[in-house]
């Protein structure tokens, strides 16, 4: 199946777009129609959120007997026996042997682990459905005038068969991002997805800005990385030099007014960019572009970044990555090693997950595969407790929902596992998935297909189509 | 050099190769007056491996939890590697004079990793503009290319390769890419860093045949306004390419036997056609959906050849009883699914499934990332079995990456599980090689100790490596001397 490596179909993505991109050059006149559409589009959805109700039923739970891991600041680690109360689906209080209180509904954990829901730093959920099929792929615009404007919150799609596939491992936050653009290195915005049933999945838009640079996407910057980080560098310019209300752009604008409005945004709001480079000297220039324009960094893929782990450490900046990624793969990631993980933590990076697998485990298996690649993390050196972090609380305030979702502290969502067995081990399983309090379903494509093929039906005489 | 020439002499008599064929004429004209006029030409190795073990010493490994891959779980178990092969294994075996033995206390073995889908060397990294232009996984110029052989694409310093080993991987088949109807031969590998793709190559083993299925050939011909553009047309094109292979295999058989005078022209696509009608080529067929597979079930039946193994077999599953009746392995992943349409319904109890349907199962790679972590993957889809409520053991699973990968190759009486007389390659892990916590802590091939974790001398590195200010600095060597 060879055909689907994983940057070939980024690099195969780039040749496609070069051709349509001269085919919708046209159409640049409806940038200002554009814009107006996005606005009400943004409104819209708003309105939305407010007629939202919360799902959780007014009750109040208690897990028991819990092997708990809180992921809460005061917390040192694990509690063993624990006692987890729920109120009114958010968390009121980890305890071990506390009592359950009076009426509550008692679930008993049998000692097994249990962890917050479990959050993904980088996939492409609720914006893929077949990821050869164009028209269910919504993740990057090859094509057309969106750059840093293009925001993927409008197209997610909350009836995906992926996202019941990665609650039942037990994933209920997960970054979904853009992966490429039009635009020199400006790949749009991102946004975090709340894994739960129904047609409300967003939890926060406009979590980050994107942009990539490297050895695969020079062409965008005619040939040479460094006229990718010139460009970039205009680009912020342009969007600090934005004025909304002023009368005609600035001369000689590179970006468009769509774009430059999107940056201007970013840029107040100090909205963190995510930059997707591998090569040390890339990722240097990442924590400088980073510092002059004043915003958060979280460098995404970094093969080399353990090479400059100190430096990362010393700006604050994040790290999403994907622990499988150890190969030589290109010479943008020479020194991509499988201890990069506990290299950066122990100098003080904050880390996060994310993880590739030739593209299929980014979305598809976003779950199950990131908890796997946690474990390969631990297995080759970073402490157990740390890569729970990284699967938690760390993308949680990386990307701005801490103050509702990442550990069991008071009052955030209550996204809870029971496990039946140790998370970190790809083969164990949730045996219980709460979301905001309430008992997710784990049945999915994949289980409806495996209880109707199961060893036990091939004796029966009518076709499997008949059965459930 | 003395060694190999010993080895290969001794197992070519034993394979169906029987050397490179001289082709000239004083030596046809020879053939005519005196027998047989000349070798059937897919009976012939033109590349002839010059593998020679690594140096070796006997070695006794006590005190650990055996997988042997025949379907047995020892526990606090012994295992005798001499002479290259495994000599004895149990609870009680005396060192003999001269082994060395290793304590392996809490740790594990099982056979030496054998992964049946690997483009290691012929997708070698790191992948370059070069390769993206053309690379040299597939020769996707025509959709039957039978005339090529994946060993000629093979880059051996991928440093890939040194990293399949530190998984415990020790025998590999690469296989060309999967744009074609029929991509090529594929070659057998011993894991071992060689400077020539010849002094890995697999003495004796089968050469296989890499066919494809559904959505590739036909997208990437159909897109081109070539031939074959439906599922239909793919069929159309490997019926078509049989029948020619059959008349062309008639006449080297006609003209072998002395009824024919006149010498067939040579054709290095039917030849390899030929040699997989024979049965001396393995053919390996990459299709995912059940009803593919099926249909093609019924091309091999008409064009009278068999399939060994379906490789991706996403949908096997769904039609175990087939694989049975047909003698035919599914090779399968544990959780890929949904990145094309023919892998929408992939489920992580497939590799279970056709398991307990009586079937022979393997799992794969086709990735040098997974291709490291080939014992977590059959830990996952052994898991996945477990939960829907199979009663499975380790002892059962651990097959499915090492004795029936050995079956798919055709070499089943030499690699894949930990008995006597079998090839000594071996795995000693740090734990249950099930977990993801657990690291290969040495590897043997043919008794030699190829790769051993604690020993910067015994992990090897490619050319490529050299040099890199980029790359980690290699592991300091023991003794302190330099390099």
């Amino acid at each position: 199946m060879l055909a689907k490596t994983r940057k070939e179909l980024f690099l195969n993505a780039d040749k496609s777009g070069s051709t349509r991109i001269r085919a919708e050059e046209k159409h640049f006149f409806f940038y200002p129609l554009l814009s107006a559409f996005i606005r009400v589009m943004e409104s819209f959805c708003l309105v939305l959120f407010a007629l939202t109700v919360n799902p959780a039923l007014a009750e109040t739970m208690a897990i028991v007997h819990a092997k708990a891991w809180p992921m809460t600041d005061g917390s040192s680690g694990r509690l063993d026996d624990a006692t987890i109360v729920i109120r009114d689906g958010r968390f009121e209080s980890v305890q071990p042997k506390a009592a359950a209180p009076a009426g509550a509904r008692v679930v008993d954990a049998h000692g097994h682990v249990v962890t917050p829901g479990l959050m993904n730093a980088n996939t492409h959920l609720g914006l893929v459905e077949v990821s050869s099929l164009d028209e269910t792929t919504d993740y990057g615009v090859d094509s057309g005038p969106l750059g840093a404007a293009f925001d993927v919150q409008y197209g997610l799609n909350a009836n995906s068969v992926l996202l019941p596939s990665v609650l039942a491992d037990g994933l209920t936050r997960a970054v979904t991002s853009p992966a490429s653009a039009s635009d020199a290195a400006l790949f749009g915005m991102g946004a975090v997805l709340h894994i739960t049933p129904g047609a409300d999945v967003l939890d926060r838009a406009q979590v980050a800005l994107y942009a990539g640079v490297g050895g695969g996407a020079a062409k965008k910057g005619g040939g040479s990385r460094s006229a990718q980080w010139l460009l970039l560098r205009n680009a912020f310019e342009e969007g600090n030099a934005y004025a909304p209300k002023s009368a005609g752009a600035p001369r000689d604008q590179l970006q468009n007014s769509v774009n430059v409005a999107a940056l201007h945004a970013a840029l107040n709001k100090r909205m963190p960019l995510v930059l997707q480079v591998s090569r040390e000297s890339d990722i240097r220039q990442a924590v400088r572009l980073a510092d002059d324009y004043h915003m958060p960094l979280i460098v995404l893929g970094g093969a080399e970044a353990w090479r400059c782990a100190e430096l990362l450490a010393a700006h604050k900046a994040a790290v999403i990555i994907d622990p499988e990624a150890d190969l030589p793969f290109n010479f943008d990631e020479l020194g991509a090693r499988a201890d990069s993980a506990a290299i950066l933590q122990r100098a003080g990076v904050t880390i996060t997950f994310t993880v590739s697998g030739n593209t299929i485990h980014l979305s598809h298996n976003a779950g199950e595969a990131v908890r796997e690649a946690a474990g390969l993390a631990v297995a080759n050196g970073l402490p157990y407790a740390e890569a729970l972090k990284a699967l938690t609380v760390n993308p949680a305030r990386v990307f701005g929902i801490g103050d509702h979702y990442g550990s069991m502290a008071r009052g955030l969502d209550a996204d809870v596992v029971i496990w039946d067995g140790d998370p970190l081990e790809p083969s164990s399983a949730p045996e219980l998935v709460l979301v905001k309090g309430v008992e997710a379903s784990r049945v999915t494509r994949q289980t409806l297909l495996r209880d109707r093929y199961a060893p036990k039906k091939t004796g029966d005489v009518w076709p499997p189509a008949y059965r459930d | 050099m003395k060694l190999a020439a010993a080895l290969l002499a001794i197992i070519g008599a034993a394979a169906p190769f029987s050397g490179p064929v001289a082709k000239d004429k004083d030596d046809e004209h020879k053939h005519h007056e005196h027998g047989p006029k000349a070798p059937l030409p897919w009976k012939t190795d033109p590349f002839p491996s010059t593998y020679a073990p690594l140096p070796r010493a006997d070695t006794l490994i006590t005190d650990a939890t055996v997988l042997d891959g025949a379907g047995h779980r020892l526990e606090h178990a012994s295992v005798l590697l001499r002479d290259g092969k495994v000599a004895a294994i149990g609870a009680q075996i005396a060192a003999p004079s001269g082994a060395k033995t290793i304590d392996a206390h809490g740790r594990w073995i099982t056979p030496g990793i054998i992964d049946v889908h690997s483009h290691d060397g012929d997708f070698a990294l790191p992948f370059t503009s070069l390769d993206l232009a053309s690379g040299d996984t597939n020769e996707s110029t025509d959709p039957i290319t039978a005339n090529v052989w994946a060993e000629h694409s093979i880059t051996v310093q991928d440093p890939s390769f040194a990293r399949a080993l530190a998984g415990g991987v020790t025998t590999l088949q690469i296989l060309p890419g999967s744009t074609n109807l029929v991509g090529g031969r594929s070659v057998v590998v011993k894991n071992v860093p060689a400077t020539t793709v010849q002094a890995m190559k697999f003495p004796g083993a089968p050469y296989g045949m890499k066919m494809a299925c559904g959505e590739n050939p036909k997208n990437n011909y159909g897109a081109k306004g070539r031939f074959p553009s439906t599922r239909m047309g793919n069929v159309a094109g490997v019926r078509a390419a049989f029948a020619d292979a059959a008349a062309y295999r008639q006449k080297w058989v006609d003209y072998e036997s002395g009824n024919e005078d006149k010498r067939p022209d040579d054709d290095l696509k039917k030849d390899t056609l030929a040699g997989a009608i024979d049965g001396d080529i393995r053919v390996q067929w990459h299709c995912y959906r059940a009803d593919d597979m099926a249909t093609l079930f019924d091309v091999a039946k008409e064009a009278g050849f068999h399939i060994s193994a379906f490789h991706h077999a996403v949908e096997a599953y769904k039609i175990p009883q087939l694989f049975v009746r047909n003698n035919t392995c599914a090779v399968v992943w544990s959780d890929w699914w949904g990145y094309k349409m023919e892998a929408l319904d992939g489920i992580r109890e497939n590799a279970a499934f056709v398991d307990a349907g009586g079937a022979c199962v393997t799992l794969h790679s086709d990735s040098p990332w997974l291709g490291q972590r080939l014992a977590i993957e059959a830990g996952k889809a052994y898991a996945a079995g477990r939960r829907a409520g199979l009663d499975l053991a380790e002892e059962h699973a651990i097959a499915w990456i090492t004795s029936n990968p050995a079956k798919v190759l055709g070499l089943e009486a030499k690699i894949g599980s930990l008995e006597p007389g079998k090839n000594a390659d071996a795995v000693i892990w740090s734990g249950d090689p099930f977990s993801v916590y657990t690291h290969a802590d040495q590897v043997f091939i043919d008794g030699a100790l190829v790769y051993d974790r604690a020993d910067p001398a015994r992990r090897p590195r490619a050319d490529f490596e050299l040099g890199q200010p980029a790359m980690p600095p290699p592991p300091v060597k023991a003794g302190g001397h330099a390099g």
